[in-house]
């Protein structure tokens, strides 16, 4: 009994009852109705579902190109005049005279910007209000054939481009303007990943799942992780948006009385939410088909005449999301030409931008801002990840036995053997005990380096054991030859951690998916071997042969 | 003295030194030989598994036979022909385009069930480009490793010795997975890592035992030898154990299912672990008895 007194009164013993009971308080195993519960967290491998990988495809490029240069090529092809001249750039605009006949809606066609004409005898003056960013953006759109963002960057302004688009692509679509790509990065801003992230989101949350740990990595990359929904699903909710309609009141004010104006498919660009004179609103852009639909029913259901009682009204997956009556301006336009950009107004104050925000995202009818690209996915059905977390618990025990049955028929002291096996099975505990106080995800790899934490934490109590036993085995080592020992031991078993955990920092650094998991607890399991379990080993050891 | 005692004496009766030196060197030069013959024949040392060239894996738990799933999944590019393993069986599938890999993963889920469903899928481009980061992880944790070592001994041939032995365990590692035809998964390359770090552990026991202990080399070689074999069995036993619950559990209990990436930790491990029993008893040793008779060895 006094022995027993002695060694829980060693420090190294006391630390090592403390880890071993904050781990046990931290994985809180509690009975349930089906059998024991622990706070312990296991990834989707053990608890069945599927993840996706998503890579958003994207390039951010710095470039140079003389706006004038682009406004003469692009409408000098358009109007098919080479001798359209360029006669003044400002900031704000951009002139050029042209011989051919013009209109307004002709000129505004290409997107470039707002335009007024005035016409003398044989030519047309143009005036462009435009910038010059403007000009770069619209034309790196109309010929990549993807939305392109105006990033404000510390050195100036970058361009981003919203879909898989190479450096030659770049270069060749710069070439015959004469602009000149100065950088070129793969990937997308960190806001564009915010946007696609906070879209995967609400498209989740739409059908009922919360909480989805969406975890993003670097700038380029996506990570989804969802419990208990087959991988078909995942693949649906993820990458295919959803079914976007706009329909139009047929009947003075009555809501339930709408017809069919177009889908989804026909909105080519959604622009971000701007105030509009104090109102929140949102700009989207038709295609010619869309436009004409929305001017014929428009038309026919007086929505041009009485825009009031003829509200537009916009559902995604058939649930409602929006209804407003065409602008005053708009209706009027819309009685003369197919309008192709539109506005949808949200109100005023922080709840209508909020109403924008989320309009943009169902303009989008979810579609993300960028293009992604699945890299990786992967689904394992529940019954399964049950059945292999059973069969590594199972694998566990039968190493420990396995193990003790090896050093017993080294040793064959129960004194040093039982030793050993409560050092080492309380190593076990404490990595659970940091794994559930962290909230660590268990997956395969994690609970196969518990298994061979085991297998070398054992090495290490082996290595002690004979250090202090060499040689004089029966005759019993004073203190002092006892402690110089010890420090031998532990000098080789600091160097063989030091190794392992330098071999493990780049598969914990660089992460391989899964493989973080391993690494991670192997580090761990290592260092709490030697702080904690290790010296208090030693302090039995110590207690019994001395 | 006991039986292990007696063992340890009659091998160093029966090596020289010069053999003891010379047996694993053949063994490193015949593992290098097999990874160049890999690397003409197919490009790389070791084969490449899918997370690393893209493509996906679908195993299902189904009646139906591989040859009754070949023609299910025809319409598919299968990598191989389907494995059965018990009641679930393996298909693998080169990398497609999207659309089809959809239309693939869909077909599976719909026809089997989802609950009947384990699946795995790479990018193609992705997976290539983690080939890269494979080699980066194991040259940088080889290095670290390195310096370790060189820290630790701050003597040139002792530690490279260690060094060389950790060496040549991953190449004869490697060289068996060619063999017995183990891919490159991240369960290789996680075993490949780990055994960086963890093949050093004996010879830094032996190594410090001869180095940092007064008395007679040989005896501070044969009590090293004595715990080292005893660590190695320790890790043995653990690493068969995960092998057989990983790998043939499901022929004694039919609940029980092969978990691949189990498998491909233990069986790497296993390689590397049997190789550094060679290489630190006999090769490391031999270095350092020749190193500790040498007169200006000695401290």
């Amino acid at each position: 009994m006094a022995m027993e007194n002695s060694l829980l009164k060693n420090p190294r013993v006391l630390l090592l009852l403390a880890g071993v009971i904050i781990s046990l308080i931290f994985i809180y195993p509690h009975p349930t109705d089906d059998g024991i519960d622990t706070n312990l967290k296991y990834g989707l491998e053990l608890e069945g579902g599927s993840w996706l990988q998503l890579r958003m495809q994207g390039a951010i490029i710095e470039m140079d190109a003389d706006p004038s240069q682009i406004i003469q090529s692009e409408y000098s092809t358009y109007l098919d005049d080479k001798d359209l001249e360029i006669t003044r750039v400002k900031s704000d605009s951009i002139r050029f005279v042209t011989t051919k006949d013009v209109t307004r809606p002709q000129i505004e066609e290409l997107d470039y910007g707002t335009a007024s004409l005035l016409k003398e005898e044989e030519t047309t003056l143009v005036a462009i209000s435009t910038t010059k960013e403007q000009v770069i953006q619209t034309y790196l759109q109309n010929y990549l054939d993807t939305e392109v963002k105006i990033l404000q960057t510390e050195d100036g302004t970058a361009y981003e481009i919203r879909t898989n688009t190479s450096e030659t692509q770049v270069e060749q679509v710069l070439a015959p303007i004469g602009g000149k790509l100065l950088n070129y990065v793969e990937g997308v801003s960190s806001e564009t990943r915010d946007d696609t992230k906070q879209i995967l989101d609400a498209k989740l949350n739409g059908i009922g799942l919360k909480d989805i740990p969406i975890r993003t990595i670097g700038d380029d990359y996506i990570l989804i992780d969802l419990a208990g929904v087959d991988i078909a699903t995942a693949l649906r909710i993820a990458a295919t948006p959803g079914k976007f309609e706009i329909r139009i009141q047929t009947e003075g004010n009555q809501t339930n009385q709408t017809a069919h104006v177009l889908y989804g498919d026909q909105i080519t660009s959604v622009g971000i939410p701007q105030q509009y004179e104090g109102a929140w609103g949102v700009s989207f852009r038709l295609k010619d088909e869309g436009a004409v639909a929305l001017r014929d029913a428009a038309i026919r259901y007086d929505a041009t005449t009485e825009p009031q009682n003829h509200h537009l009204i916009m559902y995604l997956d058939n649930n409602e999301i929006f209804s407003g009556p065409l602008a005053a301006g708009l209706a009027q336009n819309i009685q003369n030409i197919p309008v192709k950009d539109l506005k949808a107004q949200t109100g005023m104050g922080e709840e209508g931008g909020q109403k924008a925000k989320e309009l943009q995202v169902h303009l989008r009818a979810g579609a993300l801002p960028v293009n992604v690209e699945v890299i990786g996915s992967g689904q394992v059905p529940a019954t399964l990840g049950a059945q292999f977390k059973e069969q590594l618990g199972i694998a566990g025990i039968i190493t420990l036995i396995a193990v003790a049955l090896i050093v017993y028929r080294r040793y064959r002291h129960r004194e040093i053997i039982m030793p050993m096996l409560i050092t080492t099975f309380s190593e076990v505990v404490m990595i659970l005990g940091f794994a559930a106080a962290i909230k660590w995800q268990l997956d395969l790899p994690s609970l196969v380096a518990i298994i061979a934490v085991i297998g070398t934490g054992v090495d290490h109590l082996i290595i002690i054991t004979d250090e202090v036993l060499h040689k004089e085995r029966g005759e019993l080592p004073t203190e002092r030859i006892f402690k110089a020992r010890i420090k031998k031991a532990f000098t080789i078993i600091f160097a063989a951690a030091a190794t392992t955990i330098a071999a493990m920092i780049p598969l914990g650094y660089m992460g391989f998916g899964a493989l973080r998991g391993f690494a991670i607890v192997t580090i761990v399991g290592i260092l709490i071997g030697i702080f904690i379990a290790r010296p208090a080993y030693g302090a039995i050891i110590k207690h019994i042969i001395v | 003295m006991d039986r292990i005692d007696e063992a340890i004496d009659t091998y160093f009766n029966k090596f020289t030194i010069r053999q003891s030196i010379i047996i694993p060197l053949v063994v490193v030069v015949i593992s290098l030989l097999i990874l160049a013959a890999t690397t003409l024949t197919i490009g790389t040392p070791v084969k490449l598994g899918m997370e690393f060239v893209g493509g996906s894996a679908i195993i299902i738990d189904t009646p139906q036979t591989p040859g009754e799933l070949q023609a299910a999944f025809s319409d598919y590019p299968l990598h191989s022909e389907p494995r059965e393993h018990g009641n679930r069986k393996l298909l693998q599938f080169e990398s497609m385009s999207q659309e089809k890999q959809n239309e693939l993963t869909n077909f599976a889920v719909k026809e089997y069930g989802s609950e009947n469903v384990e699946m795995r899928q790479v990018g193609e481009v992705f997976g290539k480009s983690q080939q890269i980061r494979a080699v980066q992880a194991i040259v940088i944790a080889f290095l670290l490793m390195a310096a370790v070592v060189l820290i630790l001994f701050r003597k040139i041939i002792p530690a490279v010795a260690v060094i060389f032995a950790a060496f040549a365990d991953i190449v004869f590692a490697m060289a068996m997975m060619g063999v017995f035809g183990l891919t490159l998964t991240f369960g290789t390359l996680a075993a490949i890592l780990m055994l960086i770090g963890y093949a050093v552990d004996t010879n830094l026991l032996l190594t410090t035992r001869v180095l940092k202990r007064k008395g007679d080399p040989m005896v501070q070689i044969k009590n090293a030898m004595k715990t080292g074999l005893t660590m190695t069995s320790t890790t043995l036993a653990a690493l068969l154990v995960l092998f057989l619950i990983s790998t043939i559990s499901y022929l004694a209990v039919s609940s029980f299912t092969r978990i691949d990436i189990v498998r491909d930790i233990a069986v790497v491990l296993i390689f590397g672990l049997l190789a550094d029993v060679m290489n630190t008893w006999m090769f490391n040793t031999g270095i350092l008895r020749k190193y500790v008779i040498m007169p200006r060895g000695r401290r």
